[in-house]
């Protein structure tokens, strides 16, 4: 699945790399950006969280015309008095001219890094309105965003991946190179698909993707284990000779009953027991009538 | 300055890489000598360090080249301390420095701070004859989390390292040197600790996310030991150029008088 995702997201669509501090989303959000360039896309990327040369760092060179990186790093809250992009200007309007200043033909894919600086900011409310305005609004065809879950209370967190239409949480994996991706795709029928897989990532930001986590293999691969003796190493004997085993399996419990033995007492043979029973007259005991034997 | 250490990070005085973010972090021990380290690295590096010293006085780090540092005009110190008592009792001919304002207004943030940062950092022009050319500029706090503790909101200090990143980093290509210490246990998803932890945990989070290198300083999981006083874990962020992944590796260390030594676990000198 995290192969399709980065085949091509469908209009409208919003994806979520979530990340944290144990790893960062970021090498895997610049594959999508490598891809979607591959794929001669426009792309406009919200810069927050890091430099313009930073995230440049490893793209190829030749891809910049379709590029447009709107530095928000170093001003982002209007400190220096000529800031470039500012969190505030993050609004349906502001970002569809920031969009349309380009004037290329086909509407872009826009990227947030981060989501999060954004969210520290502005409330969930206003944040997920804007998301969802620019998704439906037109000038921008998809939206990618990072998000780093560990700075942000469950509650923003569960908001904002709600309004996904995919979704990725990456974790590193067991090997070094090697990291796990989880990711939930939901359509637009409503139905949703999750997968995990483990993938790594090369210098030139391809994704490969390994294998998935078998589960298997947390299982205890061992054969079974041998039936410990409890008879062994003990200072007294519980074994028995053959003579005793022999004995032992011949005897019969009492209360244990095989079904010549149930037949037998069930149908008593000739030569059993009988019980013969005369009636007298005191045990004539009529139930409806108690005083019947009263001589009045 | 402690030659281990150097070996361990890979860096000496006379070559480092520029423009990194080192975060220093300890959970329940000290890892104020990591400071000392860097401020006696970056003076032998010929550097021109601003020094934010929340936490201590000058006397603290004073040592002889450090003196003279402050004297030619390589090190600017800013003593917390001192500037807290001239805006906390103003007095008539003290002409108080804007950089701790917030000290009376916390919702005002920490933009006066970082403008003392940035007139320090950003060297003039117009230089005097004779003065020296020093290398590239360089911050060092100590410590972060005692703002929280004065007050200032957790996203405020996320914003002012941020803008100091953005200016020592990225404009000047200097390097930047931060200390955050944290109280509690470290917990996965318990909201309901006290919300002092919770502050610089989250503090200690999103400056993780901003660095280049993270040390951190906790003790011993097993316990008190006296020939190692704990561990320290490196971890190299991606560094530009390098295949993607993030290298980490643990080390434990003793601090002496004059320095300290740094081994890797289990080969520490009292045990082999």
């Amino acid at each position: 699945m995290l192969s399709e995702l980065l085949q091509g997201i469908e209009s409208g669509g919003f994806l979520i790399i979530r990340d944290s501090c144990r790893y960062s989303g970021r090498d895997l959000l610049k594959s999508f950006i490598t891809a979607a360039l591959n794929r001669e896309e426009v792309i406009h990327i919200l810069c927050f969280d890091v430099s313009e040369e930073e995230l440049k760092d490893g793209l190829k060179p030749s891809d910049t015309q379709r590029l447009h990186i709107h530095n928000a790093y170093s001003d982002p809250l209007g400190w220096t008095g000529h800031p470039n992009f500012t969190v505030q200007q993050f609004s349906l309007e502001d970002l569809t001219n920031l969009v349309k200043q380009t004037s290329q033909p086909k509407p872009a894919v826009l990227v947030i890094d981060s989501l999060s600086w954004i969210l520290r900011h502005k409330t969930p409310p206003a944040v997920c309105q804007t998301l969802q305005q620019l998704r439906k609004g037109g000038a921008v065809r998809a939206v990618i965003g990072l998000l780093h879950t560990d700075m942000h209370q469950r509650g923003t967190v569960g908001s904002v991946c709600h309004l996904a239409t995919s979704l990725i949480s990456v974790a590193p994996g067991v090997k070094g190179k090697e990291a796990v991706a989880r990711v939930t795709k939901r359509s637009k029928s409503g139905k949703v698909m999750q997968d995990e897989e483990i993938f790594c990532i090369a210098e030139d930001f391809t994704v490969t993707i390994l294998s998935k986590p078998s589960h298997a293999e947390h299982k205890t691969n061992s054969t079974e284990e041998e039936q410990t003796d409890p008879t062994a190493n003990l200072t007294f004997n519980l074994r028995l000779s053959d003579s005793e085993l022999e004995a032992k399996q011949k005897l019969t419990l009492p209360f244990v009953f095989s079904k010549e033995k149930k037949t037998a007492l069930l149908h008593p043979g000739p030569g059993s027991g009988r019980i013969l029973y005369e009636p007298d007259a005191n045990d004539d005991y009529d139930q409806e009538d108690p005083d019947d034997d009263l001589d009045v | 300055m402690f030659t281990e250490l150097n070996s361990i990070l890979n860096t000496s005085p006379d070559s480092f890489t520029r423009g990194e973010f080192i975060l220093v972090s300890d959970r329940q021990s000290d890892a104020s000598f990591l400071i000392h380290h860097f401020l006696s690295f970056y003076l032998r590096a010929r550097c021109k360090v601003c020094f934010l010293g929340l936490a201590q006085s000058f006397c603290h780090y004073s040592a002889v080249s450090q003196r003279l540092a402050k004297e030619k005009g390589q090190l600017v110190f800013f003593e917390g301390l001192k500037e807290c008592l001239s805006v906390l009792t103003p007095k008539e001919n003290n002409v108080e420095s804007e950089a701790m304002n917030f000290l009376r207004d916390p919702p005002v943030g920490l933009r006066s701070l970082y403008e003392f940062v940035r007139s320090s950092v950003i060297v003039s022009d117009n230089m005097e004859e004779g003065a020296e050319q020093w290398g590239p500029s360089v911050l060092l706090v100590d410590d972060l989390s005692v703002l929280l503790s004065l007050g200032v909101d957790v996203g405020a200090v996320l914003d002012f390292s941020h803008y100091c990143r953005a200016l020592v980093c990225s404009q000047v290509q200097g390097n930047m040197v931060m200390l955050v210490r944290c109280n509690g246990e470290e917990d996965d998803d318990d909201d309901d600790d006290d919300d002092g932890d919770v502050g610089s945990d989250v503090l200690l989070k999103g400056l993780t996310h901003q660095c280049n290198l993270h040390l951190h300083v906790q003790g011993l999981p097993t316990g008190y030991c006296k020939d190692i006083h704990g561990q320290m874990e490196v971890c190299w962020k991606r560094r530009q150029g390098d295949a993607p992944h993030m290298q980490k590796n643990l080390f434990q260390y003793k601090v002496y008088d004059k320095g300290a030594s740094f081994f890797a676990r289990g080969t520490s000198s009292a045990v082999l």
